[in-house]
């Protein structure tokens, strides 16, 4: 283990402090990377730290295993992706340091330095693109072993398992203008809407506004000159502009239907609701492929200026400078005021096409110019070692014999701009290749969407900064405020001179990348063309080029090139493909936010829980299953007197004079007939005649109806309650969910009538509240609706009552009925119960198949009504008749319950098993002390009561019999005492 | 290693081998099949390799692959709920099985285990259902409780804690993932080489019928006269179907799916949720593959939105709480057509010689090698074969509905 003292020796890659940098030099923190000890200083990334430490190999490339260094420095690229503590995947170049962070190299056996797995390069002749495809194709029985070496060979990081959950928000934002970029381009569309009274909202990726201004040179001549001295008083302008919310450190992950954007701030999700969008995200450089194009000290030339400005690191001492543009020159003056030896400026061009401001300079003070000179391949086999230049013939070929080698520890490539336009996209816009800029820029956008500065492919900042302020105006009066400034195409870029070169990629012998995240070659892009994989979609497939990381911000550009090359096509031709949410990777948690899925419970709650009830989940909802005995819960219902909590009851009031037009659409019985004080039971069924839910309904008054549906199914049925009425049948109807507002207890058996009694004054007796009406009482005080009903199969009171005062109606009601010996049920009691009176629930003695004629509830369907939901489908089954019934069975051996959802079977000739139904309730019934349940069988067998069938369990028959009708009180006589 | 790989190797300049090929579009063929995607090819090679069919004709608007077969989460099971529909994907999985070696191309059929969790007492009960059929019909499936499932899958949490409790699961062995676009290229290179010319870039924007019998197709380049066409596609099969007067009852839903970054792999077997919409695997490059159910609305907008990413993040942690730092990289969204009855529609239609492949919903790709086999028998013989006879189309006249809740969007 190096100590921290050599460490510290490396850092003399370490500027002098300069205006603009965003480290604290005043305190070090330290930290660990691969368990070497390293310093950095507050404001350093990951990567600067380690860079101005010397270390140039970050990671490991995905397929060769080779090892590479920082490329773009903007949080873009794979080649810094770093395992810190239990997070995977983290891009270094733009994760500030933290004192003690533990950071790993991911994907390296055994070290970053000494890979074994970068073996695999040595047959790299046999793994050309896609060749897992013809491969380990015989023997098939060894493909698990194969893809198990394959499977452990691939992936990045690693997930620890006992990664905390961790702490994640979300926070809605509504606003006029959204601005994306706080480069020059953003500032000023921002400062020019918010100038009109819009309200704007800037969001800029990185930690302060200012975007390529922070690190580029302000000299003298330059064009960059006015705005970058303009830059301290741009920043001014926005604090003092209350109109405008700046939200640094902010990435906008995507843009959705109707200006529904999303963002990302680390453990915060934004959601953003706008009413125009200025998309100011700038521009990817673009990287050059040549040989050995990936070696660690190939650099973008933007990401040395991040680095050597914002972080004072030098990432190099010797630096070959490859270009076909002014920012290539911009750099090399910059390092040299920096005292970097430029050992060579390789400039494709004619000399005279540059137009640099420090051509005169540089020249002047020796600095070796090659212009219509390329860079032929990165020399070094671990980090840059020199450059191997040649010169271009006069018809652009390469002249091998020209080529040189140059020593320098570092290469900048400055070849031009990928813009950044995927949010544009996304919202629709529209694109065209311009061959004079080499560049793919917008053409469209819809309404309201505008693209400016690199991002439409406008680089001189004084255009950028009059482009984007006409671009706030219009955003501004897209929305209301001001007038439209019509001079907004998207041109003032296409007037620029060009930056960008057509020449992507330099042919050689050695490999050349064009994907970093996939390890992917020039040459593997020919094969897979030539192979037939020749659109841009079929090569991303095949390839899998631009599906990695970086999702195409390095290589989607020069994949076009290669590709229209190679098919002969032109860039217009070969298109793109397309851009898909997120434009950079979020977590799950930060997506997720806080406590996705909370649980509902009743304001019994606590009681259940100090009463010793086993609680089991039920849809939202947390209900006692039992409180120790469920058998003798059911006998004390059936003996006595009973109490559950049926809280989680759907419980939707109706009003309006449409109401019962509704109801016999809904519902497949009767019920416009239903007087005032009446309760029916119900079932709904969707257009296929499939039962959806059931439940009773009740006439409070004369336009109030009070609905209660199944407890899972509360939600749903709301819905599509709502569904119905907004499409047309809820005119003049309010439908309210009372689900919560009110909770609901049945009290039930013998007793309930008397207990009852004691907490109100209501008759009820069963002449003055007979069963299947409504009566509204006090009941120990409270105002409650009451419902005589019977799921359980005896005397019982639905009691529905605030939920504020559900406690105290609870406990009355156990208070009173303490002298009869009540006892509370839960969920399994009462499913006994209902099952001795062969009552069905649906979505367990139902499934998304079940008509109501099948499973034995042809008493609530009336045909011959004018219309309801489902009736064409049930129609036809009535006619044709059902194809299975749902019926009640008991077990021949009569302890033996069968679990629910076995099948029924009828053995052929062969001996195979013929399946012909299935469980769908059994339970063993304490009052009939015998195994009963519900089933579905064909007509002919359900129709013959005592007809005996067979149950396949674990392995063995066991046989069972229909039975019709309730296995307890067939006539109901105990409902009505 | 392939030969063909060696001599890709060694042979340096020499161009490799075309997988298909452009072909001018004939003025006409025996059989048009409408639809690049894994059915359609995968009919097409069947007809040419087991019916010596080869005067066929696939047509593609896009590139093949570009629709349901690029865009599913790339699962096959056969671990169904009706035994028909037990008895038809456990074919196609067979198939699968030996697919690489009959195409000579890896599809990469990784049969890790494919595990579909039951949170409630209801859910444990269905599971059941579905292990008893799957057993009766002969295909490996059980129902097994949390040390099982732990086992399986250390990074489930089946702590009691959760809001979704795993009671149990139904664990089927031979489910698992495979390599989709590799199907796609495997059946369009192995029916190019029997003679198939397959047209991409290629729309159909009418079809011609006379007297109640198909006799041509008008393309985006030019008109083919044939008197069988098939209707393989996906998401426009209802748009297709009409072009010749029938309206099919299809209901057309986006379904979207989403991808993260790569990890080194921790998660071997398929996991499904039902109560929680989700499914999720690994891929053998170390990408989390998940999906979800159906959008709640019908569209043909293939944008994907926040809300499906929101929603399955919030799931996917419920069941992996340790994921919360895996990043998303990607979404996307494929357009499903649902019958009512969450089963195909396949075979005849009251058009003479227009076939109809269609229905898939959001369990087709798992699919595709029976459908294409059946498919290619009953043009090649005019008979139904027994297997698909479920499907036909006229069930909905004859109420004979299959009811396959088990493919449901969550099903996967």
């Amino acid at each position: 283990m190096r100590t921290e003292q050599d460490a510290l020796t490396t850092t003399s890659n370490r500027l002098h402090p300069k205006q603009g940098e965003v480290i604290d030099r005043s305190t070090t923190i330290r930290f660990t990377f691969d368990g070497v000890e390293y310093t950095a200083h507050p404001g350093d990334t990951v990567a600067s730290a380690l860079t101005a430490a010397g270390v140039k190999v970050l990671s490991r490339s995905f397929k060769y295993h080779r090892p590479r260094g920082l490329l773009c420095c903007s949080g873009h690229c794979p080649n810094c992706l770093v395992q810190i503590g239990d997070e995977p995947n983290v891009r270094a170049c733009t994760r500030p340091v933290e004192p003690g962070m533990e950071v790993r190299a991911q994907n390296v056996w055994p070290s970053l330095n000494r890979d074994l797995l970068s073996l695999t390069q040595l047959g790299s002749r046999f793994m050309p693109v896609g060749f897992y495809y013809k491969t380990f194709i015989r023997p098939q029985k060894l493909w698990p072993l194969y893809e198990h070496t394959l499977r452990h060979a691939a992936g990045l990081g690693e997930v620890d398992i006992d990664t905390p959950l961790g702490e994640f928000d979300k926070q809605y934002l509504h606003t006029d203008v959204v601005i994306v970029g706080g480069g020059p381009a953003g500032i000023s569309a921002a400062l020019s809407a918010a100038e009109t009274g819009a309200q704007v909202l800037l969001f800029e990726e990185n930690p302060a506004l200012g975007g390529h201004l922070r690190f580029t040179v302000p000299l003298e001549s330059s064009s960059t000159t006015k705005a970058s001295k303009d830059l301290p008083e741009l920043l001014e302008a926005v604090d003092r502009q209350p109109n405008i919310t700046v939200f640094t450190d902010t990435s906008v992950l995507g843009w959705y239907q109707d200006n529904w954007l999303c963002a990302v701030k680390g453990a915060r999700l934004f959601k953003i609701r706008t009413k125009s969008v200025v998309v100011a995200t700038g521009a990817y450089e673009t990287p050059l492929i040549f040989d050995n194009n990936d070696l660690p000290g190939v650099m973008l030339g933007s990401a040395v200026q991040r680095l050597v400005h914002l972080f004072g690191v030098l990432p190099g001492g010797q630096v070959v400078i490859v270009t076909a543009n002014e920012d290539g020159w911009d750099v090399a003056a910059d390092l040299q005021s920096l005292g970097v030896n430029v050992a060579a400026i390789v400039d494709e061009r004619e000399p005279s096409a540059c137009a640099s401001p420090y051509r005169e300079g540089l020249t002047n003070a020796g600095v070796p110019v090659f212009y219509r000179h390329t860079i032929l391949e990165a020399l070094g086999s671990n980090e840059v070692r020199g450059a191997k230049i040649a010169r271009l013939d006069g018809q652009g070929e390469i002249s091998l014999a020209t080529a040189q080698s140059l020593q320098c520890d570092l290469i900048v490539t400055s070849m031009g701009w990928t813009p950044a336009t995927e949010l544009a996209y996304m919202a629709g816009g529209k694109s065209e290749y311009h061959e004079d800029r080499a560049e793919i820029l917008p053409v469209s956008t819809p309404p309201g969407i505008y693209v400016v500065g690199r991002a439409a492919g406008t680089h001189a900042v004084n255009s950028q900064i009059s482009e984007a302020q006409r671009a706030g105006s219009n955003a501004a009066a897209f929305v209301g405020f001001g007038e439209f400034d019509e001079s907004t195409a998207y041109s003032s870029g296409v007037l620029e001179p060009r930056r960008t070169s057509e020449r992507v990629c330099v042919p050689g012998k050695k490999k050349q990348f064009v994907c970093y995240c996939e390890d992917v070659t020039d040459e593997d892009v020919e094969t897979a063309i030539a192979e037939g994989y020749d659109s841009i979609e079929l090569l991303k497939r095949y390839s899998t080029i631009s599906m990695g990381p970086c999702q195409g911000a390095m290589c989607s550009m020069n994949t076009i090139h290669l590709c229209a090359r190679a098919n002969d096509w032109t860039v217009q031709e070969t298109g793109t493909t397309t851009a898909r949410p997120p434009t950079t990777p979020v977590t799950l948690g930060a997506l997720a936010g806080q406590n996705m899925e909370p649980v509902q419970t009743t304001p019994i709650h606590q009681w259940h829980l100090d009463h010793g009830a086993d609680m089991m989940v039920a849809g939202l909802w947390l209900r006692p299953n039992h409180y120790g005995d469920p058998a003798a819960e059911a006998t004390s219902v059936r003996e006595r007197v009973g109490l559950i909590d049926v809280s989680p009851l759907g419980k939707l009031q109706l009003t309006g004079p449409g109401v019962p037009e509704l109801l016999e659409r809904i519902y497949t019985n009767q019920w416009d007939n239903l007087r005032v004080g009446r309760v029916r039971y119900g079932v709904m069924c969707n257009d296929e005649g499939v039962v959806l839910n059931d439940g009773v309904c009740a006439h409070v008054n004369d336009e109030t109806w009070y609905m209660t549906t199944t407890s899972t199914g509360a939600t749903t049925i709301f819905e599509w309650l709502q569904w119905w009425l907004q499409s047309g049948w809820g005119e003049g109807i309010h439908l309210t969910d009372l689900t919560d507002t009110y909770s609901a207890f049945n009290l039930a058996g013998p007793q309930s009538r008397t207990v009852l009694e004691k907490l109100t004054e209501r008759n009820l007796a069963n002449k003055a509240f007979p069963y299947m009406r409504l009566r509204s009482a006090k009941i120990a005080g409270v105002s409650c609706r009451l419902l005589r009903i019977g799921f359980t199969g005896e005397l019982s009171y639905e009691v529905h009552c605030p939920s504020g005062y559900a406690l105290h109606v609870w406990e009355a009601l156990m208070d009173a009925g303490r002298e009869f010996d009540i006892a509370p049920f839960g969920v399994e009691a009462q499913r006994i119960l209902r099952l001795e009176k062969a009552h069905i629930i649906v979505g367990q003695d139902t499934d998304a198949m079940s008509d109501p004629l099948s499973a034995n509830m042809a008493w609530a369907v009336k045909l011959d009504k004018p219309d309801f939901l489902g009736k064409p489908s049930l129609m036809r089954i009535s006619a044709e008749g059902p194809k299975q019934l749902l019926v009640g069975f008991k077990m021949v051996e009569p302890n033996v319950v069968p679990d629910e959802g076995l099948q029924i079977v009828e053995s052929e000739a062969d001996g195979q098993l013929k399946i012909v139904g299935w469980i769908t309730s059994s339970r063993f019934s304490p009052t009939l002390e015998e195994a009963i349940g519900l089933c579905w069988l064909p007509p002919d067998i359900a129709s013959q009561n005592g007809a005996s069938f067979t149950i396949r369990m674990d392995g063995h028959l066991a046989e069972a019999r229909v039975h019709h009708g309730a296995f307890y009180d067939p006539d109901g006589e105990r409902l009505r005492m | 290693m392939s030969i063909q790989l060696i001599r890709q190797a060694f042979n340096g300049n020499r161009p490799p081998q075309r997988m298909w090929h452009s072909h001018e579009l004939k003025e006409q063929y025996d059989v048009v099949i409408i639809g690049g995607g894994a059915h359609g090819l995968a009919c097409a090679y069947y007809l040419a390799k087991e019916h010596g069919i080869t005067d066929v004709a696939v047509l593609e608007k896009s590139y093949i692959g570009a629709g349901g077969s690029g865009r599913n989460t790339a699962i096959v099971r056969s671990n169904y709920l009706t035994p028909e529909g037990v008895r038809f994907y456990d074919e196609s999985v067979k198939i699968y099985e030996q697919l690489s070696d009959e195409l000579n191309f890896n599809v990469m059929f990784s049969q890790r285990g494919h595990l579909t969790l039951a949170h409630t007492d209801g859910g444990v009960n269905t599971m059941r259902r579905r292990a008893e059929v799957n057993q009766i019909e002969g295909v490996d499936s059980r129902l097994i409780f949390p040390d099982e499932i732990k086992n399986l899958c250390p990074y489930l949490d089946v702590s009691d804690h959760p809001r979704y409790p795993i009671l149990a699961a139904l664990y089927h062995p031979p489910g698992g993932i495979i390599r989709h676009d590799a199907v796609v290229w495997g059946y369009a290179h192995q029916a190019d080489v029997r003679g198939v010319h397959i047209h991409q870039n290629t729309e159909v924007t009418g079809i011609k019928v006379k007297r109640g019998k198909v006799t041509g197709v008008e393309t985006t380049r030019g008109h083919i006269k044939t008197g069988t066409v098939l209707n393989a596609t996906a998401g426009w099969a209802s748009t297709i179907t009409s072009m010749v007067g029938i309206n099919l009852p299809l209901t057309t839903i986006p379904l979207q799916a989403c991808v993260t970054e790569p990890l080194k792999p921790f998660l071997d077997v398929v996991v499904v949720s039902g109560s929680l919409h989700v499914y999720i695997s690994q891929t053998d490059r170390g990408e989390l593959v998940m999906g979800a159910s159906v959008d709640p609305f019908s569209s043909y907008s293939m944008a994907g939105s926040l809300t499906f990413l929101e929603g399955i993040a919030g799931h996917v942690l419920e069941l992996f709480p340790s994921l919360s730092h895996v990043r998303i990289l990607r979404q996307w969204a494929g357009i499903c057509e649902m019958p009512p009855d969450y089963s195909p529609i396949m075979g005849f239609t009251p058009v003479d010689g227009f076939l109809i492949d269609v229905g898939w919903g959001t369990y087709g790709f798992k699919a595709s090698p029976i459908a294409g086999k059946t498919l290619a028998e009953l043009i090649a013989t005019g008979k139904t074969p027994t297997l698909i006879a479920p499907f036909r189309l006229s069930r909905f006249e004859e109420n004979e509905l299959v009811g396959e809740k088990g493919a449901a969007a969550v099903g996967h």
